[in-house]
């Protein structure tokens, strides 16, 4: 097996020369406004790339003590890419999604995105998230909670962004409910409609179909990936799905806990659009098997 | 609750309150607790005697105005201290501070100080902001930081600084207990109210009790404090409306 370092310089090699860069099919249909060049300008709106390098973070843990949760990761994420990072339960993969979104910083090493820190990303509000609690706010409407991040902008509410979100993910016609109402995918698709919102550059998902029944679970896989290729967004999703990761991503981060560190990089090269058919063939179940013996391997 | 629920429960409640007037009426007929405990009918006839009407509606008048003169300012200074600890953290201890020791100050001893430092008109207002301003300032800071964390996140990641998470975020999350402790002060506004009038107020039903008490007047002082007590839960009842209409929307 390749360290994490040797993989991880194979890929960028790779989406440099573009055989296995999403972005190509993608560019005749991108709604965005600038296409994915090498070296974008900050101002200009567009699909961000990612860098961790050298990246580890500790909590504190009583008095004196702490524990290392993350060690030493170093991931580079290109323009309109999307990683999953799949791993167990309490690998670290959720904090690396918070270091992304800079609701925490990190012990050592440097989070990047366009090469600034994360903090200026969202104070431009260019960044998208989703956590598995869908966390809508109950007293607004599916459409208010969805214009939240115009209202938190102080922008003007773009009320056919928001209605053309809405039928994107299907609850056109729950516009005027409140969240309790609704069953917990719909709020999902509610909570990744808001995320969108923006149009961000960065979107960033933990878990976001982790509560769900696997039915709708793969139906809203399928409805991400449309969203993620029509607006091109450099997408991270957490998870501890090996299906969802390896059926959604163009790269499948698999990590292992304590500390969380970054064990293997895989690419699953299938054909975009990806359709569920993809789901019953052996390439994909011989990569799926071979990540999830990947997962249960236990570092000595 | 369904329908036949609620009608038990109504049904129960009507029960004890008949209880609880036929139980008076006998006791003060019977002068069970001795004659200073008149019967009920006695004081209602007391309090819808035309002669007494002028009194009974300058007093109320009196206490109804510096009770909801306590009620808009404690609500208004207690919702304020609220939310700037809230908006300034560094403040919050010190503010916390600052509530519990007004509250431990009983409400009682400051009345003579109130009376000197502020005028025997004022002292009922004031003593009822006070007992407003402890209970709103409680309910909103517990309602402002209830508030569930991923929310809080939510927020931050859309780039909210502490201002617009306080007015999308916080304050609407609060209501509800903003609106239980509206419920709670509302009385409580009241009984401070006539509190601060036994100070000497020119007038008011604290007022009415001080002096039927000194001349013996047992009906009138009764009469008093019973239209004190229905003030009181009147103004209990209108914020239960409230409060459970601000919870079916805001939670």
């Amino acid at each position: 097996m390749l360290s994490p370092g040797a993989e991880l310089s194979s890929e960028s090699d790779k989406s440099a020369d573009g055989s296995t860069d999403p972005s190509i099919e993608h560019d005749d249909i991108s709604i965005s406004t600038s296409p994915v060049l090498p070296h974008v300008d900050a101002s200009e709106i567009g699909p961000a790339n990612l860098s961790l390098s050298g990246v580890t973070k500790r909590f504190p843990l009583g008095r004196n003590d702490t524990v290392l949760a993350l060690d030493d990761i170093s991931l580079d994420i290109a323009p309109g890419e999307f990683v999953a990072l799949l791993g167990p339960s309490g690998c670290g993969k959720s904090t690396v999604l918070r270091l992304l979104c800079g609701l925490e910083e990190p012990t050592g090493g440097d989070v990047r995105i366009r090469g600034c820190h994360p903090s200026e990303l969202v104070a431009d509000h260019r960044l998208g998230v989703a956590f598995q609690d869908h966390a809508l706010l109950p007293w607004a409407t599916v459409a208010d909670n969805v214009a939240l991040p115009f209202k938190v902008a102080g922008q003007p509410v773009d009320n056919d962004r928001v209605r053309s979100l809405l039928e994107l993910v299907g609850i056109a016609e729950f516009a005027k409910a409140r969240p309790k109402q609704l069953s917990g995918g719909m709020r999902q698709r509610v909570s990744i409609a808001r995320a969108l919102a923006l149009r961000p550059e960065v979107l960033l998902l933990d878990e976001p179909f982790g509560a769900l029944d696997a039915v709708t679970r793969r139906r809203m896989n399928l409805e991400l990936q449309d969203i993620w290729s029509t607006d091109q967004i450099t997408t991270v999703l957490v998870t501890h799905s090996v299906e969802e990761a390896v059926f959604l991503a163009d790269r499948v981060v698999v990590m292992t806990g304590r500390p969380g560190r970054i064990q293997t990089i895989r690419t699953p090269g299938f054909e975009r659009p990806r359709s569920p058919e993809l789901l019953r063939s052996p390439e994909f179940h011989e990569l799926v098997d071979e990540l999830t013996i990947a997962l249960d391997e236990e570092p000595a | 609750m369904s329908m036949r629920d609620r009608l038990r429960t109504m049904g129960l409640g009507a029960f004890g309150l008949l209880l609880v007037i036929v139980s008076w009426e006998v006791i003060g007929r019977n002068q069970l607790l001795g004659r200073t405990f008149p019967a009920l009918s006695d004081v209602l006839a007391t309090i819808v005697d035309p002669a007494r009407r002028g009194l009974f509606q300058r007093a109320l008048e009196a206490t109804i105005g510096s009770a909801l003169r306590g009620f808009v300012f404690g609500s208004i200074i207690g919702f304020a201290m609220a939310a700037l600890g809230v908006i300034f953290p560094p403040l919050r201890a010190g503010l916390d501070r600052l509530a519990a020791v007004m509250h431990a100050v009983p409400l009682i001893a400051l009345g003579p100080f109130l009376i000197v430092t502020l005028s025997r008109e004022g002292t009922p207002t004031a003593i009822a902001t006070l007992a407003v301003v402890f209970n709103v300032f409680v309910a909103t800071s517990a309602g402002l930081r209830v508030g569930n964390p991923l929310h809080h996140d939510v927020l931050t990641v859309l780039g909210a600084g502490s201002w617009e998470r306080f007015r999308r975020l916080e304050l609407p999350g609060a209501l509800p207990f903003i609106a239980d402790g509206l419920k709670l002060a509302a009385p409580a506004a009241v009984i401070g109210a006539i509190l601060g009038e036994w100070f000497g107020a020119p007038r008011g039903i604290g007022i009415v009790i001080v002096s039927s008490l000194q001349n013996y007047q047992i009906d009138l002082l009764w009469s008093a404090a019973l239209l004190g007590a229905m003030l009181s839960l009147v103004a209990f009842g209108a914020f239960s409306v409230l409060e459970r209409w601000v919870v079916g929307r805001f939670r």
